[in-house]
């Protein structure tokens, strides 16, 4: 089942690339299609039959052949299905069958092309062929494997991006994507190859386990003792950076909205940019022996959810509104990981790829609907015109700004998606400790304002208002076929649903999470003794402090918490506008908090801890890592802090783009400098482009005109061109045709021959 | 003064190296080419023969013999190679064999 | 006795006795109305003896004390010796009756020729090699000047013969020497007397040897002769000699340093390469200013023979097994190549200039694709049979630590590729002249494309070489044994 899960999408390639003059296009995206739906059926099957404890460290492997004996290098080409991959497998599989059925309508016709080319068999091979690559990734049995994978869906993303080769601009875009992976690419090959030096092995099942050893040990290089650790996990974290498109190698993937919208859905959302983070959680036996790494991974994942919620403020392209959104996202994924809840950096993947790949995709609608025009100021008023679109929108939003009912807890909390995941890699990072956590909640508090009001002012601009722009293009709008609106329907009922349904196995208690990752654990000591072990300092105390009052069920909020909740609220106001209404709301919403958590306190929190040693469960967490417990019992104030944020991005945006649309365009005649810098992304690219690709450009101008073009060519048409036709003159002209020169050149032969013997010889 | 093995070979050589001389030197006539080419053989043989002599073993002397009898047959062929040569070209001058060149 | 050591000259003894009779008759009959009957009897002959020698030949036998050695080793040189050279006298049939060349003679001197080749490969003593070259030698200057009213095949004749004396000359000189410093001329006796130190008696007589042999592949610095005798001889001499005597040369060559000098396999080692070296550079610079296609092939069968000496180079096993593919698949290529040139016709007169061939693929897309084949295997591209000979003794020379050799052969092949490509260029993209209008004869034909389909599909799995190099491996075991 397993192989055949695999293959599918890699056969369906095969015969719709290769075989659509026989079958006809049609035929061929409808194979394509169908074996992708096989594979997401099995994938469905695979996840909900998967049960940890049937196997020896909740996983097992399925050889398909040997694929590489060279030395100590053994390696099988096998399928390991764990948790993590079969999480995987389901986001992969069902979001890939259901760009693949909206492609049907979006790619029918496209003015890229010429009338009769074909360009729908092309396109539904590549996008089968990457989701071959990247089961393949998730799927892996060992390092090498896995880069085979990581390697696949960069050639196939490569390909999309650039889908329509006749844009330069495509062109550009692909080739960026594909160079800047490659610095990624290179700090994980480093790290594959120092895992392979200090473990000898590239097989998971070896190298996992050894996450505690590898911690002792130390990489000597260039004369600099390295901890092993900690620079496996840095140069790993380093090609995840690239593949998940994190701050400093984050700029291909706004260009990389070049390629169609479905790709942009696929590839740029759901799926290949959160290869980062399952690389990461993979790993995440060598992560939790490497605290610095770790850190390191928390403040990138922070800056980088802040930066690109910033960025996504002004700009006004649909898709990179989407992008950048995109990009913030899997910084709060990589803040989860970086403090060690993998489980819930996983679960904001899984939600997101639902949510996020329903955003494009109705992006993708709205474009579809608007002939080809990605620009927010020429939309407003579509929601009459397309409104099946402008729901799929509505609920997308709602999930990605995180709409829910703070405080509620029916045994999971009440809310959309991204509400529930985004709260616990919110409160994950606060449980992190002072300091390093603190600054990165403020940062993913502060860019869930962000991300709520740029999702509202997508929102606004697109479907409420005065219809902008070409007047002609509004009175054509029309809504989209029926196989782009299913596909909106499925991914609505995963970005309403997930976070509900996944809530425990995730972010729940630790047996449950434990459970669900196959992970071993035990009843242990009450969760406040770790929490008064853990975080001996000052301000925490009162945190710690109020966590034990709360699950001691004190019942009425407290004034410790009652303060800490108005301090967020006076943080928030501080940010942006009045918010005395909310503050009331808090206090209210204060109560509720302490009543889950007592409830939550009677169900036997805390009283289990993760026992497994590295290797054993999908997920590893070191026995000194409480965070996922502590994120459970965090003040109040620390649970209602997102949720405020939305409100405020919210009411910001209706401000804004409803209320009185002229504020933004006064604030940012304003606010000028600040303005462009944000429009500009922060000048990534003009600082690369100075610091990287000129001089590259230079160097490489060097060496083409000088050492290419004067040396090389130069020598071999000197020695072509010149020196050779010399010889053959010369050589022609000895071929006298007198006998006498002929028998001379004989015996000056044999002369030179005894001469040179005599001396060898003697 | 005994005459050994190593005159013979002085000898030998010296007539050897006057035969490759005779070929390469010569500007005049193809005949002297054949007449060098027939010394060259000979200093072979008187080699041949003086080897023979001083190891007592017959080989040399009989591979002599071959030697004078393939020089015959090859000094015919060159000859009758050369009379056609003459026909066409009018002359044997060697600097006249100079059609085939480059 | 002299039954038993005179079975096994059998194919030499009938080809021998075949040219006698073939002269007897001819003389007492017809004479030149013989000429067509002769042909193609001795082709056929040939391709007998070929398959006589292939079938029954096993193990290793002398004849003669020692002077005669019948072994794999000769049984492999024989059989593509009698092959090619019934090859040519196949292919050459059309050309000489047109030419008026059919004489009875041309296919009598080649049976004698050949049977020079024989021995020469058989040869177990020193007299024996001297009287196999010598009879093929003497047959060859003959029929190298065939034309006998022509100033430039007499010319060619001329020039070969005075430099062929010269290098036997050099080679007896050689073997005079070697007699005297290890008092035998038979092989088995030098290889004894000749382990450990050198003298420099033996040392001078192994570079005179070497020399006279060297001449004989025509190899650098003793390959003057063969542009001028390629160019001035009939086409279909010129085509022999590109074939058949290069085979024999190049066997001998093999047979004397392994079975002669196999206890000094590194002093004779240098002077292979540097032959080796200097061939392949040479034919490959000087073939470009070419513009006679016979001569190119000159120099292109020179550098041929620097690539078959590198695999002598070797001094190994594998070395000699190279050496000897490396020789059948040139033999092929060249048969298929001179089956071509052989029909190079205009209005009637055959013309050898290079620059008639522009725009030859137009008018005959056939015979041009063929031409191709033959042109990039030439040239050593891959796929195609040239390039495993290459590969071969590359390889050989790697493995027996030469790299520089190899390193060298590589880059004299590029230089070399230019000038059969330049070949292909003209054909195909050339600018049209007044060019070829021959026809061609049904046995040039079948000789153009069979070679170049066995050119071409020979390394097809399956196919594989045609199974040549297990002969070929066995008989190099048993020449370095």
């Amino acid at each position: 089942m397993e192989q055949i899960l695999l293959f599918a999408p890699l056969v369906g390639a095969l015969i719709c690339g290769f075989s659509w003059r026989l079958i006809g296009q049609q035929a061929a995206c409808v194979v394509a299609t169908l074996f992708l739906a096989l594979s997401c059926l099995l994938s469905w099957i695979i996840f909900l039959t998967f049960d940890p404890d049937a196997h020896a460290n909740g996983y097992y492997t399925e050889s398909v052949m040997t694929w590489i004996q060279s030395g100590t290098l053994f390696t099988d080409w096998a399928i390991r299905i764990d948790r993590l991959t079969a999480i995987m497998l389901i986001v992969i599989t069902t979001v890939s069958a259901l760009v693949h059925l909206y492609s049907f309508g979006y790619m029918a016709h496209d003015e890229n092309f010429k009338e009769g080319e074909s360009y729908r068999p092309r396109f539904f091979a590549y996008l089968s062929f990457f989701t071959f690559a990247m089961l393949m990734l998730v799927t892996a049995d060992n390092l090498l494997q896995l880069f085979f994978g990581w390697e696949g869906v960069g050639v196939a993303s490569y390909l999309l991006i650039g889908f329509y080769y006749r844009k330069p601009s495509a062109g550009a875009a692909a080739m960026k994507a594909f160079i800047v992976n490659r610095v990624g690419d290179f700090g994980f090959l480093l790290g594959i190859f120092a895992i392979f030096w200090m473990t000898d092995s590239i097989q998971f099942d070896v190298i996992l386990p050894m996450g505690a050893e590898l911690a002792e040990m130390s990489i000597t290089f260039l004369g600099m003792e390295l901890d092993a650790a900690n620079t496996i996990a840095f140069l790993l974290f380093i090609g995840a950076m690239g593949k998940s498109a994190q701050l400093l190698l984050h700029t291909w993937l706004p260009d990389a909205m070049e390629g169609p919208t479905p790709v942009s859905a696929l590839i740029h959302a759901a799926t290949m940019v959160t290869a980062g983070v399952f690389l990461v959680c993979r790993m995440s036996p060598i992560i939790e022996y490497a605290p610095v790494a770790g850190n390191f991974i928390v403040i990138v994942g922070a800056v980088t959810a802040f930066f690109a919620a910033t960025v996504g403020l002004v700009q006004n392209d649909i898709k990179r509104v989407i992008a950048y959104s995109t990009c913030s996202q899997l910084g709060y994924m990589f803040v989860a990981a970086g403090v060690g809840v993998y489980s819930v950096a996983m679960f904001h993947l899984l939600t997101h790829a639902f949510f996020k790949a329903m955003l494009f995709l109705g992006a993708g609608s709205v474009i579809h609907a608007m002939h080809h025009e990605q620009d927010m100021r020429n939309y407003g008023g579509l929601r009459k015109k397309i409104p099946y679109t402008f729901w799929a929108m509505m609920l997308g939003t709602l999930a990605i700004t995180g709409v829910g009912i703070p405080l509620l807890y029916l045994g999971f909390p009440v809310g959309f998606a991204g509400f529930v995941s985004k709260d616990a890699v919110i409160e994950s990072a606060f449980a992190f400790g002072p300091g390093l956590g603190e600054f990165a909640f403020w940062m993913l508090v502060i860019s869930a304002l962000f991300t709520s009001f740029y999702s509202w002012r997508l929102m606004f601009l697109t479907f409420y208002g005065e219809a902008r722009g070409n007047k002609h293009t509004h009175d054509h709008a029309h809504e989209s076929p029926k196989t782009m609106l299913v596909p909106l329907g499925v991914l609505a009922v995963g970005a309403v649903f997930a976070g509900m349904v996944w809530y425990g196995p995730f972010f729940g208690h630790t047996d449950s999470v434990a459970r669900f990752f196959g992970v071993p654990y035990a009843e242990e000591g009450h969760g406040e003794e770790h929490a008064d072990e853990g975080h001996g300092e000052e301000a925490m105390a009162e945190v710690a402090g109020a966590a034990e009052e709360a699950v001691a069920g004190t019942g009425a909020a407290d004034e410790a918490e009652t303060g800490a909740a108005e301090e967020a609220a006076t943080e928030m106001a501080a940010a942006d506008e009045g918010t005395g209404a909310e503050e009331e709301h808090a206090e209210a919403a204060a109560g509720e908090e302490a009543h889950a958590m007592d409830e939550a306190g009677d169900h036997g929190e805390a009283h289990y801890v993760f026992t497994g040693a590295p290797g054993e469960g999908a997920i590893h967490h070191a026995p000194d890592n409480h965070v996922l417990n502590d994120a459970h019992s965090v003040p109040v104030w620390v649970k209602l802090a997102p949720f405020f944020a939305m409100l405020i991005g919210f009411a910001t945006a209706y401000l804004f783009y409803i209320a009185n649309p002229s504020i933004p365009g006064r604030l940012a005649a304003q606010q000028r400098p600040l303005y462009n810098f944000l429009l500009n992304k922060w000048y990534f690219d003009e600082i690369y482009d100075f610091l990287f690709v000129r001089p590259a450009r230079r160097l490489g101008r060097f060496l083409w005109k000088g050492g290419d073009g004067a040396v090389i060519d130069g020598g071999i048409n000197g020695l072509a061109m010149g020196i050779v036709p010399f010889f053959t003159r010369n050589l022609n002209r000895l071929q006298s045709g007198y006998i006498f020169h002929y028998a001379f050149a004989m015996v000056l032969g044999i002369v030179i021959l005894i001469t040179w013997m005599t001396l060898s010889a003697g | 003064m005994t005459i050994g093995l190593e005159h013979y070979l002085t000898v030998a050589a010296a007539l050897f190296v006057i035969g490759i001389f005779g070929i390469f030197l010569n500007r005049k006539n193809v005949i002297i080419i054949l007449m060098s080419l027939e010394l060259m053989l000979l200093s072979v043989n008187i080699n041949m023969v003086a080897f023979s002599s001083f190891l007592g073993d017959l080989t040399g002397q009989v591979f002599t013999l071959f030697i004078l009898t393939v020089a015959a047959a090859e000094a015919a062929i060159g000859l009758a190679i050369l009379v056609c040569f003459f026909r066409n070209r009018g002359t044997v001058d060697v600097e006249a064999v100079d059609n085939l060149k480059g | 006795m002299i039954g038993a050591d005179l079975a096994i000259l059998t194919p030499e003894i009938v080809l021998s006795l075949f040219a006698m009779a073939g002269l007897m008759a001819a003389v007492y009959t017809s004479k030149d109305g013989l000429a067509p009957a002769l042909t193609w009897g001795t082709a056929l002959l040939f391709v007998i003896m070929a398959f006589y020698i292939g079938i029954t030949g096993e193990g290793s036998r002398t004849a003669f004390d020692g002077m005669f050695v019948e072994d794999s080793f000769s049984r492999f040189a024989k059989v593509t010796i009698l092959l090619s050279a019934a090859a040519i006298l196949a292919i050459s049939q059309d050309y000489m009756s047109k030419a008026g060349l059919l004489r009875f003679e041309f296919p009598m001197l080649i049976v004698l020729a050949v049977v020079g080749m024989m021995l020469m490969v058989s040869a177990g003593d020193m007299l024996a090699l001297y009287m196999g070259l010598e009879l093929q030698s003497l047959a060859l200057y003959v029929v190298a000047s065939l034309r006998r009213d022509s100033v430039r095949s007499t010319e060619a004749g001329l020039k070969y013969f005075v430099l062929g004396a010269l290098s036997s000359g050099l080679l007896l000189y050689g073997v005079s020497l070697t007699y005297g410093y290890t008092g035998t001329t038979q092989f088995a006796g030098i290889i004894a007397a000749s382990g450990g130190e050198m003298s420099l008696g033996l040392l001078f007589g192994l570079v005179f040897i070497l020399a006279g042999m060297a001449f004989k592949v025509s190899a650098a610095p003793f390959h003057m002769w063969t542009p001028d005798v390629y160019e001035g001889s009939p086409t279909p001499v010129t085509a022999l000699f590109a074939t058949a005597p290069k085979v024999a040369a190049m066997a001998l060559f093999a047979r004397v340093v392994h079975d002669a000098f196999g206890g000094v396999v590194g002093d004779w080692q240098q002077v292979v390469a540097f032959l080796s070296v200097i061939s392949m550079f040479l034919g490959a610079i000087a073939a470009i200013g070419q513009t006679d296609i016979k001569r190119l092939m000159a120099y292109s069968s020179i550098s041929h023979m620097g690539f078959a000496l590198m695999g002598l180079a070797a001094g190994t096993a594998v070395g000699v097994e190279a050496m000897l593919i490396y020789m059948a698949i040139y033999v092929a290529m060249n048969i298929g190549t001179f089956a071509f040139i052989l029909t190079m016709e205009r209005d009637g007169r055959h013309v050898t200039d290079i620059s008639s061939l522009g725009a030859f693929a137009s008018k005959e897309p056939g015979k041009a694709m063929a031409i191709l084949v033959l042109m990039f295997s030439l040239a050593g591209v891959p796929p195609l049979l040239g390039f495993f000979g290459k590969y071969a003794v590359l390889t050989a020379a790697v493995d027996a630590e030469m790299i520089w050799l190899a390193v060298a052969g590589v880059i004299a092949s590029v230089i070399g590729a230019f000038y059969y490509i330049r070949i292909v260029y003209l054909m195909y993209f050339g600018e049209e002249r007044k060019g070829l209008d021959g026809r061609m004869g049904l046995a040039t034909y079948v000789g153009l494309i069979a070679m170049a389909l066995v050119i071409g599909l020979g390394w097809v799995p399956g196919i594989n070489l045609f199974g040549i190099e297990g002969p070929a491996e066995i008989a190099a075991a048993m020449l370095t044994r």
